[in-house]
């Protein structure tokens, strides 16, 4: 550290000295972040510019999971099950190779997969990217894919950088009401959606909560959405130990509750919130888990402001789920496992949808 | 000021003993009246508003304070915080309740329905034979180098709380006590200072509390006396409505 010249050198100094912990929820997050509070993240210093594509590493390929609807890459005629094989020319196959031997023996690896790739995909607001596909014939398709403001409405929650928050609710086939949000963050309008959708459902209709690609955020919110489905007071989804003692992650009951069937669809990059979440309810025997293992990241923390302007962001507690298991490092294992496929994607299905669909229709 | 601990309660029993050497507890809670305006100026008042800020130290949460008290035992507090919402408790002297965009509704009960009941308690300080068994001088300690009185209150209904009044001022400067809610107990400090004159009442406008590791502050920009609020004010929400017991 002494001999660092510049605050990005001791900055590197720092993540490496963070990065050696092996732990969840340890970050510097660097003071220019701040200096705009109002402003977009205009992506020269955050690069939230997006195509639209959400893609998973699936058998060592970068498989198109998702294409956001009117986004640059769905106007290009980017599909689902399409393999992303470079970016900008340069080839993906040994960024993945490495970061998936960094993380071999880890529960993070497919976040941190995901995290390698969507930053290799996102970048300038405005900007482009020059991407090559294999298309659903396996042809080369080259396209050169403008970078647009994320979807979701800007957020500012003490010192985390301004956030884009985004909640979608619609119906399924069946009267199964489907929910996904991008984070647990922005409470006062995320938590006003959610009781929206639970309210339009019906107390008894089949519910899907999908929280794959969602990374956490406030933990408390966890309890918060709980209980629209939990009728019985003194429920709990796991316990929180700090230093000064347990606290219990109570779930009030927002009456009337929810009382049917409800499914959460996981993986990898379902992190930290979403883990105590879905960990939760999963013990307490209220929810049916799709999908595969979650990241085991979900180590309680705080950020502090550095005297740098910088902020520091470090792990306070360590977090057991109700059925008594630490999930840093263990993560949540499904209750059904479903791997999304290339011919089920490219056939336009969601396997792990359809599997709590189908579920969810056997209850009644 | 205690208004704003809708949740707070007491710090775990010391196993000190009151010492003899030392003014009674009730001498030193009456002294603290006399300090703050005297019985006559609190029995003047029968509704307080005030306003005021919060600050999540070194946290970047940041918002807005308001309380509500009714005589002889009504209390609304909403704290608005930026990027998470608002965080309401209340009561209406029997009901005792929290609710939030972050946590949904609640009602309180056992130590914690009893704490909310002692604050919501309007003109707290000149009822306190009322609201705890005991009050018990312990010790002199020093507070930002200042001695202060120790005193030992011990509820009817909860834990003991300790609290701190200057030697020279009689002012009450900290208090201790454990929270009791749903998800743990938690110890929580808090620090009162910058007492300025309201009308005739003495009151701290600026509150320092520490709990589970991190510290707040509120600090209060106008207090009102007497200013009508109207009764829907303290009315049970209907969401908490929908927990309570069906008769």
């Amino acid at each position: 550290m002494q001999k660092a010249e510049t605050m990005s050198q001791a900055r590197q100094v720092l993540e490496q000295m963070i990065g050696r912990i092996g732990q969840s929820h340890f970050a510097i997050i660097p003071g220019v972040v701040y200096e705009d509070l109002g402003a977009k993240p205009d992506g020269e210093r955050g690069g939230a510019g997006a195509t639209g594509i959400d893609a998973r590493v699936i058998q060592g390929r970068i498989l198109v999971t998702q294409v956001e609807e009117g986004s640059p890459a769905a106007a290009q005629g980017v599909r689902p099950g399409w393999i992303i094989s470079r970016v900008d020319g340069r080839e993906m196959a040994p960024v993945i190779a490495k970061v998936a031997q960094t993380y071999l023996n880890s529960t993070q690896r497919e976040l941190m997969l995901h995290h390698a790739v969507q930053a290799r995909i996102s970048g300038p607001v405005g900007g482009t990217r020059q991407l090559e596909f294999l298309d659903g014939t396996d042809k080369i398709v080259q396209k050169t894919i403008s970078l647009a403001a994320p979807p979701g409405e800007l957020t500012i929650f003490g010192l985390l950088p301004p956030t884009p928050v985004w909640i979608h609710a619609r119906k399924l086939e069946g009267g199964i009401q489907y929910v996904a949000f991008n984070l647990f963050l922005d409470p006062a309008r995320l938590m006003t959606a959610f009781g929206d959708a639970v309210a339009s459902a019906g107390p008894s209709a089949g519910f899907i909560i999908d929280l794959r690609g969602n990374p956490g955020g406030l933990g408390i919110m966890a309890n918060g959405i709980a209980g629209w489905f939990i009728d019985k007071p003194n429920q709990q989804l796991g316990v929180m130990q700090t230093r000064q003692g347990p606290l219990k992650f109570v779930v009030n009951p927002r009456l009337p509750a929810n009382r049917g069937p409800l499914a959460m669809l996981v993986d990898g990059t379902s992190a930290s919130t979403s883990e105590i979440f879905a960990g939760g309810l999963q013990a307490l025997g209220r929810a049916r888990i799709f999908g595969s293992r979650t990241a085991g990241a979900a180590l309680p923390s705080l950020i502090d402001q550095l005297p740098n302007g910088d902020a520091f962001q470090h792990a306070n507690a360590n977090y057991v789920s109700e059925s008594g298991r630490t999930l840093e490092g263990a993560g949540v294992t499904p209750d059904v496992e479903v791997i999304p496929t290339r011919e089920a994607l490219l056939a336009g299905r969601d396997p792990v949808l359809d599997a709590a669909v189908k579920w969810i229709g056997a209850q009644k | 000021m205690r208004k704003y601990l809708a949740a707070l309660a007491l710090l775990p029993w010391l196993g000190l003993a009151a010492d003899p050497t030392l003014p009674k507890g009730e001498a030193i809670l009456d002294q603290f009246i006399e300090a703050t305006g005297g019985k006559a100026a609190y029995e003047k008042i029968h509704t307080e508003i005030s306003t005021g800020s919060f600050d999540l130290t070194g946290k970047g949460i940041h918002g807005a304070v308001s309380s509500f008290k009714a005589a002889p035992n009504k209390i609304y507090v909403a704290v608005e915080l930026a990027g998470i919402g608002k965080i309401e408790d209340g009561s209406n002297g029997e009901i005792a309740w929290n609710r939030s965009a972050l946590q949904g509704p609640r009602i309180k009960d056992g130590d914690e329905k009893a704490a909310a009941l002692r604050e919501a308690t309007f003109n707290e300080p000149l009822h306190w034979r009322k609201l705890y068994k005991s009050a018990e001088t312990v010790a002199i300690e020093n507070i930002d180098d200042k001695p202060c009185y120790k005193v030992i209150l011990t509820p009817l209904e909860g834990k003991p709380e300790t609290q701190f009044f200057d030697r020279q001022s009689h002012l009450l400067v900290k208090f201790a006590m454990t929270l009791s809610t749903p998800m743990g107990e938690v110890a929580v400090e808090s620090r009162l200072t910058d007492y300025r004159k309201d009308g005739e009442l003495l009151t701290p406008h600026r509150l320092e509390q520490s709990a589970m590791g991190q510290q707040f502050v509120i600090t209060i920009d106008t207090v009102k006396w007497n200013d009508e609020i109207p009764k829907s004010r303290f009315d049970v929400p209907a969401d908490v409505q929908a927990l309570l017991p069906k008769k």
